[in-house]
């Protein structure tokens, strides 16, 4: 005999209703916002998906990245899709979405990641093409596509995944480069050369000071020029925490084995010689050091005079 | 053979080897018998080839690795981006040479995970010369507590209680770009054996702001390497990225050179030099050769190079 319906079973079903909802958001999560930018199987032609995508967030990047992810997160890292491709050849690409907290942060790891020397695409923010490898910045996506050898066929399948990536990415119109770059003079400035800092693990693979006494700036850049002079600006968001940190820093290089102080440069500016030969020229101004860098004291001089 | 081993499956196999390990007494005397040649040099496109010479010209493997002996081996397998871990060609040499020399185990050691392992090719390359993989979970129980004499970093280190079951360990890293400390060697692959949550240590949270901090994780590695030494160092320097490591892509170069040495600090300053760092610029091969760990100056230590 059939049991009448009673409240109670209304309720379990009411219960069971809640769960199955609260299941759906769970799988929903689990999935991850990025699933939605993979491309399709295709759309590089001849290349299909090889596996499930992976997806770490936070500090989950450890476990994917074991060793080299604290520079994603010196720049601010949201989360990462990964998700390989093959074709019937049996060649292989790798594609890394990256979502970082900012614009910034995402043009930042660009820059970290680029060599300059690439072939530069025509792609979101920015896009350079390596020998096997192609990274492309947009919004707060920075993406890194991976070949697995340098075959043609290989090299075609990153760029065409990449603009399929790109058609899938939406937040256009926030592509412009971080104000602090423009503060690099454009003049005999080499293309590709500039890389923006959000901390000192990042300085310290572009210059290192061996310390972090006077470096704790907000943001910072660097260009290379015609020439091999290179131009830091380091911006520490005031002018009273610029000082502090300039003394600090100041006083670090003054008693420091690798640094020599050398006779004040044009202008008056504090030069010290590192123990490679470079000059490193000192210009301050407003919330921000400039550092000229050249084996020429008088040309590092120069450089950060105009920048200030 | 591989073998996924979690707490209770080495509590029942493992703790009967106790500290067995003879990486003191057998060590010691394969490093006095090695005098001839400080670093051997194995040159060539066929890095199978490169790795063996590499050893020959270093005494040849039975110097190192005695008859009836249980081997432990230590790859980089961090990453699958092409020149950010250890060429299946030289894991195959090596485990070669080991059954030559009529080791009656060889077995690599890792707590990074089996996708790693295939995704690498280094997996094949075990199945293929029938030597084992023993696949550690991070469990700390399974981490043995190693006091780290005159550690200035450390007080003790975490490592693989299993490898105190094999009679003499061979570190077989690939030489590449660090983000965070420019250079990764053989001293710094023995992090590999050394447990997550000590790892972790390494990177001390104040490094940013604390000027005393900057280079914890430099003597932190120094210090690893007081506490764990291997009978022999076979590094792949045959194409590596000087950029973006350790993780990758970045700029790869291709010397085709493999290095082999008991000297650790010996065979990081010469691979440093492929790249054009100085040895004296990278922190942990500074500190090592102050701290009697071996020698950086190359003028003092034999090199033989020979082509494959």
């Amino acid at each position: 005999m059939r049991p009448p319906v009673t409240k109670p079973s209304l309720a379990i079903i009411w219960v069971i209703g809640l769960l199955a909802v609260i299941a759906a958001a769970a799988a929903s999560r689990s999935e991850g916002p990025l699933r939605g930018y993979l491309p399709e199987d295709n759309a590089a032609p001849g290349w299909t998906r090889d596996g499930e995508p992976q997806e770490y967030e936070g500090q989950d990047l450890y476990t994917y990245i074991d060793g080299g992810a604290e520079i994603y997160h010196e720049y601010g890292f949201r989360r990462v899709i990964v998700q390989d491709y093959k074709n019937a050849g049996g060649k292989s690409v790798s594609l890394e979405i990256f979502e970082m907290e900012t614009p910034a942060a995402a043009f930042g790891m660009f820059t970290f990641k680029r060599s300059g020397k690439g072939k530069v695409l025509k792609l979101g923010g920015g896009a350079e093409l390596e020998a096997y490898y192609l990274n492309y910045w947009n919004g707060r996506f920075l993406v890194t596509l991976t070949g697995f050898d340098e075959a043609g066929e290989t090299i075609e399948a990153l760029g065409a995944m990449a603009r399929a990536v790109e058609t899938r990415i939406r937040e256009h119109g926030s592509a412009a480069a971080p104000a602090l770059v423009s503060a690099l003079p454009e003049e005999g400035l080499v293309p590709g050369s500039v890389k923006y800092l959000r901390g000192l693990l990042g300085l310290n693979n572009i210059y290192p000071f061996y310390t972090a006494r006077g470096l704790a700036f907000v943001e910072a850049v660097k260009g290379v020029y015609e020439g091999g002079a290179g131009l830091l600006v380091l911006d520490y968001g005031r002018p009273e925490t610029r000082a502090a940190a300039w003394t600090d820093l100041k006083g670090y290089l003054a008693g420091s084995d690798r640094f020599k102080p050398v006779p004040p440069g044009d202008g008056g500016l504090a030069v010290f010689l590192d123990g490679k030969g470079l000059a490193l020229a000192f210009a301050e101004s407003g919330p921000r050091i400039i550092v000229g860098i050249d084996a020429d004291a008088a040309r590092a001089s120069r450089l950060a005079r105009l920048a200030r | 053979m591989t073998q996924k081993i979690g707490r209770r499956e080495f509590v029942k196999t493992g703790a009967k080897a106790g500290v067995a390990l003879a990486v003191g007494g057998r060590l010691a005397a394969a490093a006095a018998r090695a005098k001839a040649v400080d670093v051997g040099v194995g040159i060539g496109a066929d890095y199978e080839k490169a790795a063996l010479k590499a050893v020959e010209v270093l005494g040849g493997i039975e110097t190192f690795v005695p008859k009836g002996a249980k081997v432990a081996l230590l790859p980089n397998v961090q990453s699958r981006h092409p020149g950010s871990f250890t060429k299946p060609e030289v894991l195959r040499a090596v485990i070669k040479l080991c059954r030559k020399a009529g080791a009656k185990e060889v077995n690599c050691l890792s707590w990074q995970t089996m996708k790693q392992w295939e995704d690498t090719g280094l997996k094949a390359v075990l199945d293929a010369e029938g030597a084992g993989l023993k696949l550690f979970e991070k469990d700390e129980s399974l981490f043995k507590p190693v006091p780290v004499p005159g550690g200035q970093a450390l007080t003790e280190a975490r490592v693989l209680a299993d490898l105190y079951a094999h009679d003499l360990f061979i570190n077989m890293p690939i030489t590449k770009d660090h983000a965070g400390n420019k250079f990764t060697g053989a001293m710094k692959n023995l992090m590999g054996l050394n447990s997550p949550v000590s790892n972790r240590t390494f990177h001390r949270p104040n490094w940013k702001t604390d000027p005393d901090d900057v280079a914890h994780l430099e003597q932190s590695i120094v210090d690893l390497n007081k506490a764990v030494k291997p009978a022999l160092n076979v590094v792949d320097a045959t194409e590596f990225i000087t950029t973006n490591g350790p993780f990758g892509p970045g700029e790869l170069i291709k010397p085709q050179k493999v290095v082999a040495g008991v000297d650790r600090v010996a065979v990081d300053a010469y691979c440093a030099g492929l790249w054009g760092l100085k040895p004296e610029d990278i922190v942990q091969i500074k500190r090592a050769s102050e701290q009697g760990l071996g020698r950086m100056d190359l003028s003092k230590v034999a090199v033989k190079e020979a082509r494959a």
